[in-house]
């Protein structure tokens, strides 16, 4: 899988392509602002491009803003943002566009190689990957008054929210040490009780989840 | 059988007997409205060329405001909630009154007082009518007079009771026209009362602009009309010359707006009244009414010169309030130097604070992680298992001081602050919190850095405070700008009962004070709480 890496500081540059690399990935460019990541993403069309938030010159949000001139200017190209901190706001803008190919981390992910390496790949192929932080935002959002969210188990709850991370069936039986039947069938409970369509991709499911969870009631 | 049930649907509608208690209601305030109007006008206008027209128009406003504050009230039988403001804000005592008139929301207000009671009084005739044809028969059988309505001549109880039926009809087509009457209503209390938002915005330039219209319009309409006297003076005879009298009124009207639209734009003449807008529009006026009073006085008998006790009264007036500026300007140089003492300590306690969390916090925690790493290094080539359990810690330790350290971060410069501004960090801010929050953002340019910051770290310590003490419901948050000053206010529907004092706004007061800004806080016991921090932005 090809990869384009924009990050700043050079160590934290040199340290995630070294861990790529490692995992079998292909780096392909590793550069250092917003505008040399989107001539490298249009010239080298990876998989995935991992992108900081704050880039030079103006250090605020400059990732973001690069992550959605690419998402419309190289749609095949998954992006996966990754910032010394979360803001569901900055996701909800990456998720707007309803297309799958995109995640929102912390830097700290980092430090869990197996799940990190995972959510790169899942974002390559077109899946998703949000960190629980802002899972857990969109669910502080969700959960004031009244919302269908009251009807979960605990455990539906739990299904729901690595869900919504993106991790597919197999990962969410992992996580819990469940079987794969018993999450599929937790799946299914919680569709229904959100009133969402069953769908056969991971990916679209996933979206829907995604989509429910940032309307306003 | 349809048809006919739903002829009659109106008259066992709620909606209809609100929307006829709404009439009755604007039929009475009307008639109140009436009587405030008519004398507070004539007190007011003979008071006109005195200071005491002042209070009077305040106190008019007021009867005013709240008069419509009633009729919303009530208005909101017929689905419309409006709130009309109920006192026009100013500083200082001419240009209070100078507001008052130039306040839109009074005029409104008043022609809705006054639209309002001719409005109601349409339905309530037809009403009052139909039911008077209603009861026919009862009047038929025991009022001995047989004429009814004034042309309605009964004399046999079958004309009575197809009297009574006619009523019933223009009962119910009455009933019918109150759905539109009610709409009709609506719409011109929400024209009329509604007010112009808490928070008001008009750029200094449009501001201006509309000053200068209104002055412009005000001369020309004066002119000519002085033009159209002398022209009718010259007509009659060149008599006695009486247009200096309507003249001089309108000199006298026009110079008043005329200087205080001078003051306005004019930095030299505020200087000369040591800063204050106030002070140089009362000099101004006093002037131009002393003028007024000795041109009076000339054009008259030009004897007794009665003009200089009016005159040493304004004069003394002028110095009081000049003393009064003087005074509140050595204060304010004192609360400044206090405030910023304040802030320094402020500061130097929040350095502290950063300083002793870095030390308990992340520091331990990556000493700790060094240990753990020292000790794998060691066991590396002895103990496989338990250098995994020993970098696996490690791991742990690492994501937990970076936890810290965000949300260390978070409390001395929220990162969206600077990325995105006020409005989406507040936002971000609410999206955290679980109570219900409702936000309005009105900001029509990102104000100076430090005023963002004062107030993003106002509305999260008023958050921080409600999910700790407040046991409430809900939340409402506005941010806007009034008159080049940033207004943030927290309100929610807790018990109430918190101060300033007792809480983490102390050092936030400081900041708020440090940027010449003030922070207040009301609680009454039972609620609700406000928080609301006014910042200057334009320095």
């Amino acid at each position: 899988m090809r990869v384009v890496i924009a990050e700043d500081l050079a160590l934290l540059r040199d340290g995630l392509a070294r861990l790529l690399r490692d995992n079998g990935f292909d780096v392909v460019d590793a550069v250092w602002d917003g505008d040399a990541l989107v001539h490298a993403v249009i010239r080298e069309k990876p998989d995935v491009a991992i992108v900081d938030i704050r880039l030079p010159p103006s250090f605020r949000d400059e990732g973001v803003r690069a992550a959605l001139e690419l998402r419309e200017r190289v749609p095949e190209t998954g992006i996966l943002v990754v910032s010394q901190y979360v803001e569901q706001a900055y996701a909800s803008e990456l998720l707007a566009d309803g297309r799958g190919g995109v995640g929102y981390l912390l830097k700290d992910r980092v430090m869990d190689v197996d799940d990190f390496v995972d959510a790169v790949r899942r974002v390559g192929e077109g899946g998703t990957a949000l960190d629980p932080e802002v899972v857990a935002q969109l669910f502080t959002r969700r959960r004031r008054a009244d919302s269908p969210l009251d009807r979960l188990t605990p455990r539906e709850l739990e299904v729901l929210g690595l869900m919504a991370e993106g991790r597919s069936n197999a990962g969410i039986a992992d996580a819990l040490t469940l079987t794969v039947g018993a999450v599929e069938k937790h799946i299914a409970n919680i569709l229904t009780k959100l009133r969402l369509p069953p769908s056969g991709s991971d990916h679209r499911r996933v979206l829907a989840v995604l989509t429910y969870l940032q309307q306003d009631h | 059988m349809k048809l006919v049930s739903r002829f009659f649907a109106p008259l066992w509608s709620g909606k209809t007997y609100r929307a006829a208690a709404y009439g009755l209601v604007l039929l009475a305030l009307g008639s109140a409205a009436f009587a405030l109007l008519i004398a507070g006008w004539t007190v007011a206008l003979c008071f006109a060329i005195t200071p005491l027209v002042v209070p009077l128009l305040i106190g008019l406003r007021v009867g005013v405001g709240g008069l419509a504050t009633a009729e919303a009230a009530t208005a909101q039988l017929i689905g419309v909630d409006v709130r009309p403001r109920i006192s026009t804000p100013g500083t200082g005592f001419w240009s209070r009154g100078f507001a008052t008139l130039k306040d839109g929301s009074f005029w409104r207000q008043q022609a809705h007082l006054l639209v309002g009671w001719p409005l109601a009084l349409a339905p309530f005739c037809l009403i009052s009518s139909a039911v008077e044809l209603l009861t026919l028969p009862a009047w038929y059988r025991w009022d001995d007079s047989h004429d009814f309505l004034g042309f309605i001549e009964i004399n046999s109880p079958r004309e009575a009771v197809l009297g009574s039926l006619a009523g019933l009809l223009l009962l119910t087509l009455s009933a019918h026209l109150l759905g539109p009457w009610s709409r009709l209503a609506g719409w011109l209390a929400r024209a009329l009362l509604a007010g112009d938002g808490q928070l008001t915005m008009r750029s200094p330039a449009e501001r201006r602009a509309i000053r200068v219209r209104a002055l412009t319009i005000d001369a020309l309409v004066s002119t000519i009309v002085v033009a159209a006297l002398v022209v009718i003076w010259m007509l009659t005879g060149e008599g006695y010359f009486w247009p200096v009298w309507p003249m001089l009124a309108l000199a006298f009207v026009v110079g008043i707006p005329g200087w205080v639209f001078l003051v306005l734009e004019n930095p030299t003449v505020r200087r000369l009244a040591l800063g204050s807008h106030a002070l140089a529009i009362q000099v101004g006026v006093s002037a131009i009414l002393s003028g007024f009073l000795v041109a009076v006085w000339a054009i008259t008998t030009a004897g007794y010169f009665w003009p200089a006790w009016p005159i040493l009264c304004l004069v003394v007036a002028v110095l009081v309030h000049a003393a009064v500026v003087r005074a509140r300007r050595e204060h304010r140089i004192e609360v400044l130097e206090a405030s910023r003492a304040g802030a320094v300590s402020a500061q130097e306690a929040e350095l502290r604070r950063i300083e002793r969390d870095l030390h308990d916090g992340a520091q331990a925690r990556l000493v700790a992680l060094g240990m753990n790493l020292g000790m794998a290094e060691q066991k590396l080539k002895t103990d496989p298992e338990a250098v995994q359990a020993l970098l696996a810690e490690a791991r742990r330790g690492a994501s937990e001081a970076l936890l810290e350290l965000r949300d260390l971060a978070r409390g001395i410069h929220p990162p969206i602050l600077t990325d995105r501004g006020l409005g989406p960090a507040v936002a971000a801010l609410t999206e955290r919190n679980p109570l219900p929050t409702s936000l309005r953002v009105d900001l029509p340019r990102r104000p100076p850095p430090a005023v963002e910051t004062a107030a993003y770290f106002v509305v999260a310590e008023a958050l921080a405070n409600i999910a700790k003490h407040a046991d409430a419901s809900r939340i409402d948050i506005r941010i806007g700008t009034e008159n080049g000053t940033l207004v943030a206010e927290v309100v929610d529907d807790g018990r109430g009962g918190a101060s300033v004092a007792g809480s983490g706004l102390t050092g936030l007061r400081q900041r708020v004070e440090a940027l010449d800004g003030r922070l207040r806080v009301t609680s009454p016991d039972g609620g609700p709480t406000n928080v609301r921090a006014e910042l200057p932005c334009e320095s």
